[in-house]
This record gives C-alpha cells, sequence and structure tokens, in this order.
C-alpha cells in the first residue's frame, strides 16, 4: 500500500508485512485488508487510528495470536507466516494493557516466564530477574517476592514491560501499553521507557488510539483507517506537518504546531545569552552589569555556576549593601535540562516570574536562557526546513515518500 | 424418661462403645474421601473438556444436575445388580452425586480467569497444555476447591444412607437403631450415628480450610 518513506532506505527491515489480510469468520468486510509495512530495526512504530480500525489486530497478526487469512509475516528476512506460534512468540516480547501478570505468581516467576520456557538454569534467571527490575527502577530485594496485587498499577505496568524483554527479544509489541494508568504515572513511564529505548535500541510496534501518546513515543507512526488501511507512513514531524491527507489531518486535529513543540527538544534550539554574575560579586558590579545590557535583571550564579538568583535594580535599591547576592532578589526556578522538551519548557517558563527558563546541565551548571522568541523561532525553523526538505525532494524527482 | 436419664443412658453408651464408633467414622470419611478423590478427577476432567465450548458444557451441567436429583434411596439399589451389595455400589452413587458441584466450580473458575492474563501467557509463547496446567488450573483452584467442599458436606449425609445396601460408615447405627426402635439402644444408635456424621462434616470442613490456605498462593487469597 504504502512505499517506504525515503529517509529510512539504508535501514534494517526488522519486520516485513506483506499483503496481510484477516478475514474474520462471518463478518462481511476483512477486519485487516491487504496491509503491507517494513518496519525497521531499532524503531518505534507507532499504530495509531480510530477504534475498530484494525490496529490491535494487526499487532496480534505479527506474533500470530490471530492467524492470518492470507499474506506473509517476515522476521530478519525470514517467512514466519508458517513457523511454530509458540516458539516464535518466545522470540517477541509482549506488553497488553491490563499487562496480565499472573496474580497467584510472585514478581520474580512473574518476569521469568519465557526464561523458564527457553530452559534457562536457575542462576541465570535469577539474576535476569534482578537484573531487569533494576531495568524498571525497581528494587529487586523489595520486590522480587511480592505478588501482582501488593504493587501499584505503575509498578505492575513497569513489570509488565520488564517481563516482556526478560528473554531479551529483539522485538516487543507492546498493545496501549500505558492505557490504564492515571496521566500523570503515564507521562513519567513514557519517559522513562523512552530513556529505556535509548539503551536496549528494540524494534518496537506500539498500537495506541492517542496521535499525542504517537507522536511522543514514536519514532515512525503508521496512521491507520478502517480495516488497517495506511492512511500514512512517516515520521511524527513529517506527518505533522505535512498530512497525507484529509483523513490524517483531521486525526492529528488541530493544534499541530502545539504538539510539534512536543518534539522539540532544548538541546536542539540555540539558547539566548544572558548577563551572570558570580555570587561573590558585589552590588556595583551588579549594577554595573545590569547597566551594561538591555535585560532587566542578572542571574546570580554560584562557584560551580548553578544558577541562585534573579536580580534587578529594585532588588539592589531596597536592600542594604552589605547582603549578599545570594539573599537578594528572586529564586531562580523554571530550570530545565537539555533533554526536556520544548512543551515542557514552555510550561516551565509560564509559571516562572520572568517568563524565562533557564537551562542547566546535568550537574546543573549554567547552559542558557530559553525565552518565548526562542520558540517561536524554533518552531518556525523546523516547518520551513520540512517545507524546503519536500521541496527539494519533489525537485529531484523522488516524490513525496509517503503520498500514496 | 427425663432428660437426666436420657443423657446419661447416651453417654454411658457412648463409653462403652467408642470403639466402634470409631471405626465406623473412619470407614464413613475412607469411603467419602475416595469418592470425592475420583469425583474431582472425573469433575475437572469433565470441566476442563468442556468449559470452552457451549454444547458440550449444558450437556455436562444438565446431567450431572439430574444425578443429583435422583433420591439416594433410590440411586444406591440400582447398582446392586452391576456391583452387588456393599462399598462399591454406594461408591459409585457418591461419585455421581459429588460431581456437580464439583463440575460446575471447575466450569466457573476456568471460565472467571481473566482473559488478558491467558492471553499475555499464550502470547508469551505459553502452549495450550501448559497455560492450562500453569496458569488456568491454579488461578481456578480457589473456586474448584470450593465444589469439593460442598461436595464433601453433601457425601457426608448421603454416605449415611449407603449402610441401606449394607455400605459402611455411621449409617449402620441409624439403621440398627431404626430397625430396633421401640427398645432402649435404639435412640443411642441412632443419636450417635447423627452427631458422628455431623462431626465428620464439621471436620471435614476444617481440613478444608487448612487445604485452602495450603494450597492457595498468596497473591490471590
Amino acid at each position: 500500500m504504502t512505499d517506504a518513506p525515503a529517509a529510512a532506505a539504508d535501514s534494517t527491515v526488522k519486520i516485513r508485512l506483506e499483503d496481510l489480510v484477516k478475514h474474520f469468520p462471518g463478518q462481511s468486510e476483512p477486519a485487516v485488508d491487504s496491509l503491507s509495512l517494513d518496519i525497521y530495526e531499532g524503531e518505534i512504530v507507532i499504530l495509531v487510528g480510530p477504534s475498530g480500525c484494525g490496529k490491535t489486530t494487526t499487532m496480534k497478526l505479527i506474533n500470530r495470536l490471530i492467524e492470518p487469512t492470507s499474506g506473509r509475516i517476515f522476521l530478519d528476512g525470514t517467512d514466519v507466516t508458517h513457523s511454530n506460534p509458540d516458539q516464535l512468540r518466545r522470540q517477541i516480547g509482549y506488553v497488553i494493557q491490563q499487562i496480565g501478570l499472573f496474580p497467584h505468581q510472585t514478581i520474580a516467576d512473574n518476569i521469568a516466564t519465557v526464561p523458564r520456557l527457553l530452559g534457562w538454569d536457575k542462576k541465570r534467571i535469577a539474576a535476569r530477574v534482578d537484573e531487569l527490575l533494576e531495568t524498571v527502577g525497581m528494587d529487586p530485594i523489595a520486590y522480587r517476592r511480592r505478588y501482582p496485587k501488593e504493587l501499584s498499577g505503575g509498578q505492575r505496568q513497569r513489570v509488565g514491560v520488564a517481563r516482556a524483554m526478560s528473554a531479551d527479544p529483539d522485538v516487543m509489541l507492546m498493545d496501549e501499553p500505558f492505557g490504564a494508568i492515571d496521566p500523570i504515572t503515564r507521562d513519567r513511564l513514557q519517559n522513562e521507557f523512552l530513556r529505556l529505548q535509548e539503551q536496549i535500541k528494540k524494534t518496537i510496534i506500539f498500537v495506541t488510539h492517542d496521535i499525542d501518546e504517537a507522536i511522543k513515543m514514536g519514532d515512525r507512526i503508521a496512521i491507520l483507517s478502517e480495516q488497517s488501511h495506511v492512511a500514512q507512513y512517516d515520521t511524527p514531524e513529517r506527518i505533522l506537518v505535512n498530512p497525507a491527507d484529509d483523513f490524517v489531518a483531521d486525526f492529528i486535529g488541530r493544534g499541530a504546531s502545539l504538539k510539534r513543540i512536543g518534539l522539540s527538544r532544548v538541546r536542539d534550539i540555540e539558547l539566548q545569552e544572558w548577563p551572570t554574575v558570580p555570587d561573590s560579586a558585589s552590588h556595583e558590579e551588579l549594577r554595573r552589569a545590569l547597566e551594561s545590557t538591555d535585560k532587566s535583571a542578572v542571574l546570580v550564579l554560584d562557584s560551580q555556576r548553578r544558577p541562585q538568583r534573579w536580580v534587578n535594580l529594585d532588588h539592589l535599591r531596597r536592600t542594604p549593601g552589605n547582603r549578599a547576592l545570594i539573599e537578594i532578589g528572586l529564586p531562580a526556578d523554571a530550570v530545565v535540562q537539555p533533554h526536556a522538551t520544548l512543551s515542557d519548557t514552555l510550561n516551565e517558563m509560564l509559571t516562572a516570574r520572568y517568563s524565562l527558563a533557564i537551562v542547566v546541565d546535568a550537574a546543573h551548571t549554567y547552559q542558557g536562557i530559553v525565552d518565548i522568541d526562542t520558540i517561536n523561532d524554533a518552531v518556525r525553523g523546523m516547518r520551513e526546513n520540512e517545507r524546503g526538505r519536500l521541496r527539494a525532494a519533489n525537485e529531484q524527482g523522488e516524490g513525496v515518500a509517503s503520498r500514496p | 424418661m427425663d432428660d437426666e436419664s436420657w443423657l446419661q443412658s447416651f453417654l454411658t453408651y457412648l463409653e462403652f462403645t467408642w470403639e466402634d464408633l470409631f471405626a465406623l467414622a473412619i470407614e464413613h470419611v475412607i469411603i467419602v474421601a475416595v469418592a470425592i478423590g475420583i469425583a474431582t478427577v472425573v469433575g475437572v476432567g469433565l470441566g476442563v473438556a468442556t468449559y470452552r465450548t457451549q454444547r458440550p458444557r449444558e450437556i455436562v451441567l444438565a446431567v450431572t444436575g439430574t444425578f443429583l436429583t435422583i433420591p439416594s434411596l433410590a440411586l444406591f439399589p440400582l447398582f446392586i445388580p452391576i456391583f452387588g451389595l456393599g462399598a462399591t455400589s454406594v461408591l459409585v452413587g457418591l461419585v455421581m452425586y459429588a460431581l456437580l458441584p464439583i463440575v460446575r466450580n471447575t466450569i466457573v473458575g476456568l471460565r472467571e480467569v481473566d482473559p488478558a492474563i491467558v492471553e499475555s501467557a499464550q502470547g508469551m509463547g505459553m502452549g495450550r497444555t501448559r497455560r492450562l496446567l500453569r496458569i488456568e488450573l491454579p488461578l481456578a483452584w480457589p473456586v474448584i476447591l470450593t465444589g469439593m467442599r460442598v461436595s464433601t458436606v453433601v457425601l457426608v449425609g448421603i454416605a449415611a444412607i449407603g449402610a441401606y445396601v449394607n455400605g459402611p460408615g455411621l449409617g449402620n447405627l441409624i439403621f440398627t437403631g431404626i430397625s430396633q426402635f421401640g427398645s432402649a439402644r435404639a435412640l443411642n444408635l441412632v443419636l450417635a450415628g447423627t452427631f458422628g456424621v455431623i462431626v465428620l462434616a464439621v471436620l471435614f470442613d476444617l481440613v478444608y480450610s487448612l487445604v485452602f490456605r495450603l494450597t492457595t498462593p498468596r497473591g490471590i487469597r
């Protein structure tokens, strides 16, 4: 149906779906109609679409929980359409929305499910269980002997992910894994999962009905319409900038620009310079710094260049000259790190006193400032880059890859 | 006969015959336990075989349900032509009575297992048999055990009727008592048999509580 996006031409195809059809008995229309899709190694591919579009069915075709009526599935170039389904599933991690932990087994036993099926020895399994619990941020000693009902929803979800990764599969299928979790925990788990994926680089097929989750989590998004027809298969940026048709445009909805700033990170944009003084400076030095700039306040840094206070002329006027800089002015809040998204940064700015966000590195050392103009420029730049790229692609006669 | 002499007479009777009573109680326990054992194997087997298909499931439940409606006084003699008088005929009857609660609870227990749990097991590459043995049956176990418990209580009572066809157990006291109706011993015999059955039912229930504790994992208690 859809050609592979040009940018991925050099990546290895991990999973190839070829003309997959699923026709459930007793239904006039097929649930999945002739779906072809290439999924590249190490990417998170999101299958997203309205309810009933066949995205979950499509996912279950991959590990053959649902057997296709026709078509073929390739894993690493091997046709697995007719291989032993149990063997196939042991190579593919599987996480579902309800998680489906075994309530009568301990956390350790749950995680050990696939390694036991594969016949690992006890020592290796125990070591792997502890390693995985640590990977998902849970203390093995505290948790391995507990039962699922003794965990919170977020913890169960982590165990679900750990269980899916237990035999270190290259491929993981995740069906709305964060769907049943409260929004705050979901956001945290999504971020944790993205950080984890940076290390493990698995090929992940992720089903959701939530376009925002798709944009946040996906390296590539397949927007599916009825019967799993691929309306567009492309990177989130390109789908937002250039939706293939009205269906896609409708589905991503309004506020595509707002969504886009959820995609860019502080480290991708140019930071503003800002006048700073060390906290050991005198009031006189600070006043001179203020006079030599058009900014209304100066940022005070401590000896490790960590942001401490905002100080303006008013503050200086109101306090005796012997007060240390660290004790006057306003606290330097709204601090973000380079991996923060622009939308997180914007959020910080809106609640800060100066409508500025201070960027620091992991050691909390001052890096620069983001203000509203910086974000505006970044959004405009993204849009222009994308248009330019598309123009260049058209001129080279490649055509727009994802257009049908 | 005033109350005190009635009780006095019964206690004196117990004092002299407790060894016989104990022997009969043991017989009673054995025939009930064996019947429950057989009924569990057959019942869980039938449940496992039919819980996913509607027609067979309905048939099994209807048939085992019918067994339970046959009066025991009529059922036990039915087997005399085949198995003769005695324990075997009683055992077959008891197994039939025990089936319904066990089959029914096996089916209910298996069908109540969260489909998401079964799906995740399947999705991780657990085959049909392993899924049944490692996931579905353990999760259905508390419900199955409850079925066995109900069957046991029913059987402890019904087993007493088995003495009517020369079966073992406490029923013998009751039937002997009835046959000697009017004599001084008759009441003692009937009382001893009846109390014996009640005490056994309570003891069985205690054993089930213990078994439940020992065999149900902490995660689903």
